[in-house]
């Protein structure tokens, strides 16, 4: 072999060395590059899950700057809704046929709140948390609450006519509605944290929601609630009512529909 | 908002809000003001000053800002409110520019975790943070943008720059542009052959992308609508597209000057841009509308002294303020029975503008 093959195959075995490094090299990017995609799809998916319970902006603050307790005050309406009858309900079903109910009833509801720009707080047990203004600010939170309050009621007429085709009792509801100012924030234990609003407003939406059983109402909404209103919701004006936790007797006002010009 | 991964998941209005309506003249005179041919024109001819801006739009006319900054935000912005058609038109844009796939892919994820520098990061995330408002930027982060190395001219640019997106996203999200033939563009061969053409791209880009001299308002374009918002950019070629556009706007006779300065007064009152709602209150007190009236509509967004037209314009440019493709969608093709093609365009138009001129509002209170 003459010193010029010699070097041209030793050249060669080089030249194949070396692809064979870079070969390995681009596959090794390549396996690194996709295992980065899945992790960030995988964080992605995680975020979008968690945006059913949290909003947005608070689980971006969460990534930028962990769990801290930052927090806002905020001008908001909040909306208690409350299923009248319902421990003697959850007593004469079935487990499961008590939670297919409940869970019809909680999607038809918030679908209530969701279509009026409202944002579904907590479920309480039987009950239904909404807050109106609390992501964006919005003035027009009263008439916006109390829309919704109007689309829950005939939201569960429809529902009523599913459960009494299944040969199940009707379901009726109990709304109280106040507007206010309250903190938005991560609250909770180090072990367990939840997005809350509180606040005076939340506790006097809930006692305003109890006065429905007394009343003939099923929608009360207090006076600062009222303020904010279109004069086109049709208001019946009940006594002042002494609420528990609460110093001064309250005023409220059943509303007992939206007169629009067409009807 | 945050967009969820997939955007091409999020759902589209299919078909187009508006049949489209070609218009050769319009076609000649975009294609002779040299502004690239980004957005189908025809969908938007009916309202001719509305085409007029959209070509005036496909351009940024920058004195100060670097460009590639300004087309990055364009991707940030648009994914951030789930436009899929402008989210793809940037995703083509910046493939076409020369930017890696896996550089772009880091933008699309969160941008504390994106591969960025932090002057970059801190210009993208104020433009994120003006486009959705909610609160929108501060003195705070003004100041530390300024101590990152930007110069007040060219936060005032990347202000206009988010308030072009924000009319850009909104305009072609509420028409519902056809996706077919831009989703997907920026990993065909088409792209691939381009890059093989870059060096010529690059000098037709690099035309676009030249720096524009200074641009001083004269007197006469220091007044008529939204005059602070616009002198607030004095001294930058935006101030002037901005003067155009408006003028433009305010003289179109297809909706009355009263139904356009309601639209602007809705925005503002909604997004708290207090200056832009006195603004539009005293053009309402000129076209003959009291304060009372007007604090009637803008407390309930309805009232007995609007025309049927307005009674359609109002509670509608209200949904325009926050960003959700399906609703905003939906609210827009509720429209169609209440307005002629040409008024719902207009209607269309002037939310998309008083939520830019609000948002820029906030932005020039933040920068001073």
């Amino acid at each position: 072999m003459t010193p010029a093959l010699t070097l041209l195959a030793g050249a060669l075995l080089v030249i194949a060395a070396l692809g064979a490094w870079l070969w390995r090299s681009r596959r090794e990017v390549q396996r690194l590059r996709q295992r980065g995609e899945a992790t960030a799809c995988n964080l992605e998916t995680l975020q979008t899950s968690f945006a059913r319970f949290v909003p947005n902006e608070v689980i971006e603050r969460v990534i930028t700057s962990g769990v801290s307790p930052g927090a806002e005050r905020k001008e908001v309406t909040a909306l208690f809704a409350d299923l009248v009858g319902f421990t003697a309900l959850s007593e004469s079903v079935e487990p499961t046929v008590l939670v297919q109910i409940l869970n019809g009833y909680f999607e038809c509801m918030s679908r209530a709140v969701s279509d009026h720009r409202g944002y579904v707080s907590t479920f309480l047990g039987d009950g239904i948390l909404a807050l109106f203004g609390a992501l964006q600010p919005n003035p027009w939170q009263a008439n916006d609450a109390v829309r919704a309050a109007l689309a829950m009621r005939s939201e569960l007429e429809g529902y009523n006519k599913e459960l009494s085709d299944q040969g199940l009792s009707p379901l009726a509801i109990g709304v109280g509605l106040h507007r206010g100012t309250g903190v938005a924030g991560l609250v909770g234990s180090r072990d367990l944290m939840q997005f809350a609003f509180v606040g005076r407003i939340v506790n006097l939406a809930a006692r305003v929601q109890d006065l429905t059983r007394v009343c003939d109402a099923d929608v009360l909404i207090t006076e600062a609630v009222r303020r904010g209103l279109d004069p086109r919701f049709v208001l019946r004006p009940m006594e002042a009512a002494s609420l528990r936790g609460i110093e001064k007797p309250v005023v409220t006002y059943c509303v007992e529909r939206f007169e629009s010009e067409s009807s | 908002m945050s967009a969820p991964l997939n955007i091409r998941e999020i759902e589209w209005g299919r078909p187009p809000l508006v049949e489209p309506n070609p218009d050769a003249e319009l076609e000649r005179w975009a294609r002779e003001s040299g502004a690239p041919r980004i957005y189908p024109l025809r969908y938007f001819t009916r309202c001719p000053w509305l085409a007029r801006s959209m070509v005036k739009l496909s351009t940024l006319d920058l004195a100060h800002l670097d460009h590639e900054l300004a087309d990055v935000a364009l991707l940030v912005v648009s994914r951030d409110n789930s436009c899929r058609f402008c989210y793809a038109g940037a995703r083509v844009l910046l493939r076409v520019s020369g930017m890696a796939e896996a550089s772009i892919e880091s933008l699309e994820g969160e941008l504390v975790t994106a591969e960025l520098e932090p002057r970059r990061r801190l210009g993208l995330e104020f433009a994120r943070r003006l486009s959705r408002s909610n609160p929108p930027p501060s003195a705070t982060d003004v100041k530390a943008l300024r101590e990152a190395g930007f110069s007040r001219e060219e936060l005032l640019e990347l202000a206009f720059v988010t308030a072009q997106y924000v009319v850009i996203n909104r305009l072609t999200t509420l028409i519902a542009l056809p996706l077919e033939r831009l989703e997907g563009l920026d990993r065909s061969w088409v792209i691939g052959l381009m890059r093989l053409t870059r060096p010529i791209i690059r000098r037709v880009m690099g035309e676009l992308k030249i720096r524009r001299p200074p641009v001083f308002l004269s007197a006469e374009e220091k007044s008529g609508p939204f005059a602070t918002e616009v002198i607030g950019l004095d001294g930058l070629p935006a101030a002037r597209k901005l003067r155009q556009i408006l003028d433009e706007a305010w003289s179109s006779p297809i909706l009355t000057r009263r139904a356009k300065a309601l639209a602007f007064a809705v925005v503002a009152r909604g997004l708290g841009a207090d200056r832009v709602e006195g603004e539009a209150l005293d053009l309402l007190t000129g076209e003959g509308f009291d304060r009372s009236a007007t604090e009637g509509v803008l407390a309930h967004l309805a009232s007995p002294a609007l025309d049927p037209v307005e009674s359609a314009v109002v509670p509608f440019v209200r949904e325009t303020l926050w960003y959700e493709p399906a609703p905003l969608q939906r609210r827009a093709r509720e429209l169609r029975d209440l307005l002629t093609e040409e008024e719902l365009l207009e209607t269309i138009g002037f939310a998309a503008y008083a939520n830019a001129v609000c948002r820029l509002s906030l932005a020039l209170e933040a920068i001073g």
